[in-house]
């Protein structure tokens, strides 16, 4: 089916959904990408890909109904179930699906030059690959990819917005004898150096040869952007759920205007940062999205609300809709999550320097509990890194770990949908032998 | 079509359900329906693959155009692939009790909701299920003329309950996944033993972290299996380098009570009735009495690398088949749990999982217990809880010294290349000596 065909019957959707449910939304997702895969050295893989997905939500008398579907001439069907599936849902408070309102401008996450080409996705591999040389290892895998589609919201209440979205991927894993090392990087252009990715990727692996041993006890850790985002994922994240806050799923539920960071941490959302990879203006749901300061200066200020929860439970909705599945819900989440803070030199002072930790999502995410296996771990002293570790383990809590950070490091970036420094902290129990 | 030495297509087309009941309150009870394909062609160059939506609509013509834009797109690649076998044949999907496609949307609402609220005890603040259900039609072709399909559905349930007191929360989690039909009806109990788990977590203390001997349940070990070994022994890893058990083949690396199988022919939660290239699965015997003996293979991998057979490639509804895990366990040894408790005499007993990870190139893993007690002198005694483990793949499997005389089989799913597959992992008990355990506390 032609794209032009899809939007067309978006129309033909409300029509038909306003005859049997109270309101309509529709959500469609389209776009195609390229992508290409390294074993060792060596293109191995070249994938072509066109994906398109359309959700239908109704609502009557405060009941929700959902379906998706892959195919949008089959939306009939889609309707069907989605009321079908609103019957069953309990009835709950609500006002109303948005109204449009002047939301345009240039597309946040986007950058129209991009063309997915497989030559293109081989090139950075090539460059990974060569940055990588610049160390004594051994290219084990990497990919590239890139991406160009459009999401387009409808409702029946006049809503009709539209944006287009891009996304560049590069990745690549490196061994030495039995190191490790793993880079990666994604923008909305093709504006980062996959070299240094390679460079990177090289380096991990080539210097944590012949780690040493390191005594259990305690030590001061610096967590990189990437350590400190798995942690804060996995605990922190669920807890800034206005849902989870009202089940009772949440160990923050209680806390707003408390202190749950140190002063010096702020956590919010900024969905209209431009060529942040989650930027919109509009939350998967229509409502305009703006900056929402969850926690500010270690003072918990907000929690994220979809229109749903906000019904219910007397509260504004905060835009943090997101469409995150392919089952035709959307469901609260954020865009670009920020972690902020006054920045400064980290390895200054000795440490233990963390790049990435095996098993963040086995943490409790309800008690913020963790034990996770270290990767790439490093003493550092005078700004450098001066020797490997073997192997450790760091276990603690990850709300109480917001309140041992003794500083933010210079090396923000965007880890999934976090854009997060690393973080030094006091204090940390480390197992080692 | 020039150029093509060979292409297969699977399309994968079906409906999914999820029902999301929390705290009493329906949240959704929701079908979507999807149809996928994956085209892979193999050129001189190596392989291109398209994935494209909605393939029931294309004609010959659409497909014949397909193959050849995945052949030109492998023009970027250089690698030469061979393939071997093939090894064709299909195993038949078991019948289901209960079709879950009988009962209708409300009815299994109803049963949920009933389960859900079996959970409420004393104590707990939030209950919450989610069942999903997917049914999905398969069609396997290729280029020599070989076609084959299958329909499967699988199904199933998590339950969640939360306790809090004086601002603690814990939770305690089952859940049941089957491709043997319904399997919602009559679930109360475990409801119960979820919720009670959650009370009884919060008066657990933190574990203390250090070596000490461990004792898994049947559950943990499974997925120490999956962590530890299974893994490691994928042979596209291999095959990068990217695996301490490349060029081991032949080796003790375990202990003599150790064996380990990956069995995708069984009729458990990761059944295959043939593989994402259409061969026929079968059972590999990864470690055999601690001597590592098969490696897992697509058709791929087993011509570069060898020893072991094909049919482990498993694949996402709509993406390229990667060597994969399906239902891996531990096989039984001789010991009662008693014997291995007594054996351990002083050390842990770890229950439950939440996962597991694996740094398969450097050896390293991670896996995670929900909860344990502490065994002093032979019997069990405090609730500890959040307890992981982490260990060097090729040091862990000698620690293994007494394998129990039952084995138990986890539903779950594993993540890898982004893609997420249905697997079941097993074990019987074990006992380890020096296990790594990861814990803040000092009981």
């Amino acid at each position: 089916m032609r794209w032009w065909a899809v939007v067309e019957i978006l129309e033909d959707i409300l029509k038909a959904g306003s005859r049997s449910a109270g309101e309509v939304e529709v959500y469609l997702v389209e776009g195609r990408s390229v992508s290409a895969e390294l074993k060792r050295t060596v293109v191995s893989k070249s994938i072509g890909s066109r994906h398109v997905s359309l959700s239908i939500r109704t609502i009557t008398s405060g009941r929700i109904g959902t379906s998706s579907t892959s195919n949008p001439a089959d939306w009939r069907r889609c309707l069907e179930a989605a009321v079908a599936s609103g019957k069953l849902a309990t009835p709950q408070a609500w006002n109303g699906l948005p109204d449009p309102g002047p939301l345009g401008g240039v597309d946040l996450s986007y950058d129209p030059a991009l063309d997915p080409q497989p030559a293109a996705a081989r090139q950075m591999l090539e460059a990974m690959v060569e940055g990588a040389s610049r160390h004594p290892v051994q290219v084990t895998a990497g990919s590239a990819s890139m991406s160009v589609g459009s999401v387009t919201l409808v409702n029946s209440n006049g809503v009709r917005y539209s944006r287009n979205q891009s996304l560049v991927s590069a990745s690549l894993e490196a061994i030495r004898e039995n190191s490790t090392g793993y880079e990666f990087d994604t923008s909305c252009s093709c504006d980062f150096d996959p070299a240094l990715i390679g460079e990177r990727a090289g380096f991990l692996a080539a210097s944590s040869v012949n780690g040493k041993d390191i005594p259990t006890g305690t030590y001061d850790v610096i967590l990189s952007p990437l350590a400190a985002a798995q942690l804060i994922s996995a605990v922190l994240v669920p807890a800034l759920s206005g849902r989870n806050v009202h089940a009772g799923r949440s160990r923050l539920a209680g806390s707003l205007g408390m202190q749950v960071a140190d002063t010096a941490i702020s956590v919010y959302d900024d969905p209209l940062l431009p060529r942040g990879l989650g930027s919109t203006r509009w939350d998967a749901e229509g409502i305009p999205t703006r900056k929402i300061p969850f926690i500010q200066d270690g003072i918990l200020g907000k929690f994220a609300y979809d229109l749903k929860t906000a019904y219910r439970y007397g509260a504004e909705s905060t835009g943090s809709a997101v469409h995150s599945g392919s089952d035709g819900l959307p469901a609260i989440g954020h865009h670009n999550l920020v972690i902020e803070g006054p920045e400064t030199d980290l390895m200054d002072e000795p440490g233990l320097y963390v790049q990435d930790v095996v098993g963040a999502h086995t943490a409790n995410p309800l008690s913020g509990d963790f034990s996770v296996e270290l990767t790439n771990p490093f003493r550092v002293r005078a700004g450098a890194y001066e020797s490997p570790v073997r192997k450790a383990m760091l276990s603690g809590n990850v709300f109480d770990l917001l309140f041992r950070t003794t500083g933010l490091g210079r090396d923000r970036r965007t880890i999934g949908s976090l854009i997060i420094p690393s973080i030094r902290l006091k204090d940390q129990h480390i197992i080692g032998v | 079509m020039s150029g093509v030495r060979y292409y297969d297509i699977r399309h994968v087309q079906g409906q999914s359900t999820h029902i999301d009941i929390d705290n009493g309150v329906c949240e959704s009870a929701a079908s979507s329906f999807f149809d996928h394909a994956v085209i892979r062609a193999l050129s001189r160059n190596g392989w291109g693959i398209l994935t494209v939506d909605n393939f029931q609509e294309m004609g010959k013509g659409e497909i014949e155009s397909l193959v050849s834009r995945a052949a030109a797109i492998a023009s970027i690649c250089s690698e030469d692939v061979s393939l071997a076998g093939p090894e064709r044949g299909s195993r038949d999907v078991p019948p289901m009790g209960e079709d879950p496609r009988d009962v209708s949307l409300g009815e299994k609402t109803a049963i949920l909701l009933d389960l859900e609220h079996s959970a409420r005890i004393p104590g707990i603040i939030n209950t919450r299920v989610n069942y999903i259900e997917r049914f999905e039609k398969v069609v396997f072709q290729d280029s020599t003329g070989y076609e084959n399909h299958y329909e499967i559905c699988r199904s199933g349930f998590g339950i969640m309950a939360v306790a809090a007191r004086n601002g603690t929360l814990q939770m305690g989690y089952e859940r049941r996944h089957t491709i043997r039909g319904l399997n919602i009806r009559h679930q109360q109990d475990l409801a119960r033993e979820a919720a009670g788990r959650a009370v009884s977590l919060l008066d657990a203390r933190p574990a203390r972290g250090g070596t000490m001997r461990a004792v898994l349940d049947p559950e943990l070990a499974g997925v120490f299996a999956h962590e530890a070994v299974g893994h490691a022994s994928e042979a596209d890893l291999i095959q990068e380098g990217n695996s301490v058990l490349a060029g081991r083949i032949g080796e003790q690396i375990g202990s003599g009570v150790v064996t380990i199988i990956d069995d995708p022919s069984l009729y458990e939660f990761g059944f295959e009735p043939f593989d994402a290239e259409g061969s026929a699965t079968g059972r590999t015997e990864i470690i055999s009495r601690g001597i590592l003996a098969n490696y897992l293979h697509s058709r791929e991998t087993l011509a570069a690398v060898g020893n072991g057979r094909a049919g482990h490639a498993r694949a996402m509804a709509g993406e390229p088949p990667l060597v994969r895990m399906s239902n891996t366990f531990i096989e039984a040894g001789e010991s009662t749990s008693d014997e291995i408790l007594a054996e351990c005499r002083n050390g842990i007993l770890l229950k439950g999982s939440r996962g597991g990870q694996v740094d398969p190139g450097r050896g390293v893993f991670q896996f995670n217990a929900e909860y344990g007690y502490l065994i002093e002198k032979g019997e069990c005694t405090t609730m500890v809880r959040d307890v992981s483990l982490s260990g060097e793949i090729l040091k862990t499997l000698f620690s293994i010294r007494l394998c129990g005389n039952e084995v138990k089989m986890h539903q779950g799913y594993c993540g890898k290349g982004g893609q997420s597959v249905p697997v079941s992992d097993g074990a019987p008990h074990i006992l380890l000596d020096h296990a790594v355990v990861g814990g803040s506390g000092d009981s």
